[in-house]
């Protein structure tokens, strides 16, 4: 699949001129950019938020109760949400004072098994609002500030930081198409995809700035290696994500685990955005910005 | 002199030796291990998440701020509001300007109703002299500034608020969570305000000191440690948070150990090994600051009336007012002895006239006497914390789950390898490129647990993500290496590929130094919670960088050599 690929892009790249190869990336860029300004707009944060920053109670357990009958039993308690995975269910409960926390936790962990429980305090949820919205602004800056100490020249350093860029947004902007909370995990995978989109467009700026032969001909191998690296790395979280999220239809007692599921699919939907930013965006800008400054290889 | 370089057998190079070395001490550190009954096991350490067990964070609410207010005016409002009558203030001697003075003030005033000087004693504000004329009482007041805005605040916010000398003013610590706002608003009856800094700013800030931060801290631990929890570790994490792990235990139990005070008693030597009981720790109104003096160390407490009349009743009646070396005074935390030692002369003979509120449990000398001093602060606080928290956040997994998640991340490991070998062999078709790439990739993973275990630290779910993320940059990296050298398609001279390697560690290193600095924001926020993924993606990424992409690099040379 991966040398497919390859081959067709590499042949798409060769025949299109450089304002093409932007303007695609730019215009899913600018989608999702308003994707996200739109939920802003309506929620005040540009994703919606999970429970671990709105503050709230999750619990889950093993039961062979249904969906609804659950909904019932514990509709007294602030219950915002129930789901049920094979025979594991997942309660989410707004916020609620000590002590009837206390007596729904007693209730639940003398009556089921395998609990698991998570509660977030209020404030403690806007704390680390603040702390992953600084987390996300500090590890973007220290990755463009290594970008620009390692190629000292400014297009080819903007073309990597905003391919990166690029990546978050797009990622952010699958997750409120497709309902995926803000959780610590998500976070996590965000960062995370500031620490991998850089992998490949350095060795794509390292190859065709620093190598000789055309950029063209720089521009193929280097997506040869490339893509075999993202490809590589898709299918680890592919298998990651179908374990942590799929195990239960093999056995029903199984449960998922939410954090490796989040990781997963946010760092999925990075690192398909970050094919085509690599390949496309910055490669349109690097291979303009090579064709004009060196003159004489400007093509016939 | 340049001299092409010789190809050296593997055997001769220094880096091979060393991912070697490293790989097997990491072995060594994980300690794998089987038994029959326990099965397959390492000396590894798991977090809650996988072990089993629950947490709790809580906030210590406070706030530190310096404070003015007017003397005539807090001592009228705090009299006042005690004796239910007007005051009127005749006199206020001694400083009276913003900053605090040793000297003290006196403050006369009158009031048109009778005024016992145990009423003026209960309110705490210094030592009074009482006169009376007709029905007016007169009394004069020997107080300071810093007692009387402490003993106005302790009361109007119904806390304990400590006063301490920092330069040349006052600090205050409230324990119990204040605005500025509010304490603005409460200072204006007293005539009084916070005070601002050189910068205009109000001086306030919310959270405690590190001093009260840290006892909060002692105390939990002293009391899980007492109820024979002994590994539970109790840690701060910032200026106001503290996180408890609970292995083992769940939620529920959890929260009731936190909230439960333990049972502090004060008994009276009889005769011999036989005591009788004076005191509950409910009767212990306040625990003071360790102060040393004389050069012997000592523990402040007060006692409320309750307390103070029965250890009166009780020093009569066993005769300890008479010989008190022969009845000590005991205190018992949870039914251990925790500090015993007789009433001193004068406060045995005191108690013949009148119950004594204000005690002070000698220590000794030394920093022995210091130690045993806090100790004793702690106890007799009777696990009651010394500032209001809240509950930040708190969580469980049972054992069986932690089981369960266990063997579900070993599975998601080991098929998320088997997934990226088999798209490396679809990509090279050469089992001599697949081998080492996997290879490299265990001894990498190898390492980093080797790592975990070595500085005894508990693997959790994120540490485990980071894993999988470090074998995903790992295999991109080994790709970038592989690729260089087989540019073109076949292996080049040593020369060239000495070139090559370097260019593709170029690479490589600068994808490693963007790595490792946007994850590094995650080792300290959401009070580390994903703190074990930044670490494992950062240790892996350094692992893998200095110690065993090098020598992949020249292990593919030597297998592509010998296979052509």
């Amino acid at each position: 699949m991966a040398a497919i690929l390859t081959e067709y892009l590499d042949s798409f790249v060769r025949s299109c001129d450089d304002k093409k190869l932007i303007a695609i990336p730019l215009a899913v860029l600018v989608l999702s950019l308003l994707v996200s300004g739109f939920v802003f707009a309506t929620t005040g944060a540009p994703v919606k938020l999970g429970m671990e920053f709105e503050g709230g109670t999750m619990i889950a357990f093993e039961t062979q109760e249904s969906a609804e009958a659950l909904e019932l039993a514990y509709s007294a308690h602030s219950l915002v949400d129930v789901r049920k995975t094979g025979d594991r269910a997942i309660l989410q409960f707004g916020p609620m004072d000590s002590e009837s926390q206390s007596e729904l936790e007693k209730a639940i962990t003398s009556k089921y098994s395998s609990v698991e429980i998570k509660q977030i305090g209020a404030l403690y949820g806007k704390e680390l609002q603040t702390q992953a919205l600084m987390a996300l602004c500090i590890s973007f800056i220290g990755m463009a500030l290594v970008v620009f100490l390692i190629f000292r020249t400014a297009v080819p350093s903007l073309a990597v930081v905003l391919s990166a860029f690029s990546d978050i947004a797009i990622a952010i902007g699958f997750m409120n198409l497709v309902g995926i909370e803000l959780s610590l995990g998500t976070v996590a995978a965000l960062l995370m995809i500031i620490g991998y989109s850089v992998d490949s467009d350095i060795l794509l700026t390292t190859r065709v700035l620093k190598r000789r032969g055309s950029p063209d001909e720089n521009i193929g191998r280097a997506m040869h290696t490339g893509i075999t690296m993202t490809t590589t790395t898709l299918a680890a979280l592919v298998v990651m994500y179908i374990v942590s999220t799929f195990s239960y239809l093999v056995t029903s007692s199984v449960s998922q685990i939410n954090l490796l599921s989040d990781i997963a699919i946010v760092l999925i939907f990075g690192l398909v955005a970050d094919l085509m930013n690599t390949w496309l965006l910055n490669t349109g800008i690097l291979r303009w910005h090579v064709r004009r400054s060196t003159p004489r290889r400007r093509r016939a | 002199m340049r001299e092409e370089e010789v190809p050296k057998g593997l055997k001769n190079d220094m880096r091979v030796w060393l991912l070697i070395a490293a790989v097997v001490l990491s072995v060594v550190m994980i300690g794998p291990g089987y038994s029959s009954e326990e099965g397959l096991n390492t000396d590894l350490n798991y977090g809650l998440d996988l072990e089993g067990g629950s947490w709790i964070q809580i906030k210590l609410q406070g706030a530190v701020t310096q404070l003015d207010a007017d003397i005539s005016m807090l001592v009228t409002e705090m009299v006042e509001s005690a004796i239910d009558a007007p005051v009127e203030i005749i006199s206020v001697t001694g400083d009276t300007g913003e900053g605090y003075s040793n000297d003290g003030n006196t403050v006369t005033f009158t009031t048109s109703t009778y005024v016992s000087g145990l009423q003026m004693d209960l309110l705490g504000l210094g030592e009074s002299d009482i006169s009376y004329s007709g029905d007016t009482s007169s009394i004069v007041l020997s107080t300071n500034k810093q007692t009387l805005i402490m003993q106005y605040l302790s009361q109007a916010l119904n806390t304990e608020v400590v006063p301490l000398f920092v330069g040349d003013g006052v600090e205050y610590e409230i324990r119990t969570a204040v605005s500025l706002e509010e304490l603005q608003v409460l200072m204006v009856p007293v005539g009084g305000n916070v005070l601002t800094g050189s910068d205009g700013a109000a001086i306030f800030r919310e959270g405690v000191r590190t001093e009260t931060r840290d006892m909060t801290r002692d105390i939990l631990s002293e009391k899980l440690n007492s109820l024979g929890l002994k590994d539970i570790p109790v840690r701060t994490v910032g200026e106001e948070y503290i996180l408890i792990d609970f292995a083992g235990t769940d939620l529920t139990t959890a929260k009731e150990i936190v909230e439960k005070p333990g049972k502090f008693e004060i008994r009276m030597q009889t005769t011999g090994n036989e005591s009788v009981h004076v005191l509950y720790g409910d009767s212990i109104e306040k625990v003071g600051i360790v102060t040393q003096v004389d050069g012997s160390w000592n523990t402040p407490f007060t006692l409320d009336e309750d307390g103070a009349f029965a250890l009166q009743k009780i020093a009569i009646e066993t005769g300890a007012i008479a010989d008190p070396n022969s009845h000590l005074l005991y205190m018992y935390l949870d039914d251990n002895e925790v500090y015993g030692a007789p009433l001193s002369y004068s406060a045995a003979s005191a108690l013949n006239e009148h119950p004594i509120y204000s005690w002070q449990a000698s220590t000794g000398a030394e920093e022995d006497g210091k130690t045993q001093a806090e100790q004793l602060q702690i106890h007799l606080r009777a696990g009651a914390l010394p500032v209001n928290v809240v509950l930040m956040g708190s969580g469980q997994v049972d054992a069986a789950l932690g089981a369960q998640f266990k063997r579900q991340v070993v599975l998601v490991g080991l098929f998320s390898l088997l997934a990226v070998a088999a798209v490396v062999f679809r990509r090279y078709r050469k089992k001599e490129i697949l081998l080492p790439m996997v290879g490299t990739s265990l001894c990498e993973v190898i390492m980093i647990l080797g790592f975990a275990g070595a500085v005894n630290w508990q693997l959790d779910l994120p540490a485990i993500a980071g894993i999988i993320a470090v074998i995903g940059t790992g295999i991109d990296h080994l790709v970038i290496i592989t690729d260089e050298v087989l540019y073109e398609g076949k292996l080049p001279s040593t020369k060239v590929y000495m070139e090559r390697i370097s260019k593709a560690f170029a690479i490589i290193f600068a994808a490693a130094a963007t790595t490792t600095i946007a994850m590094s924001p995650l080792v300290v926020m959401g009070f580390g919670a994903l703190r074990g993924f930044a670490i494992t993606t950062i240790i892996g990424v350094l692992i893998g960088v200095l110690i065993a992409r090098p020598v992949y690099g020249k292990v593919i040379k030597v297998v592509l050599d010998r296979a052509e």
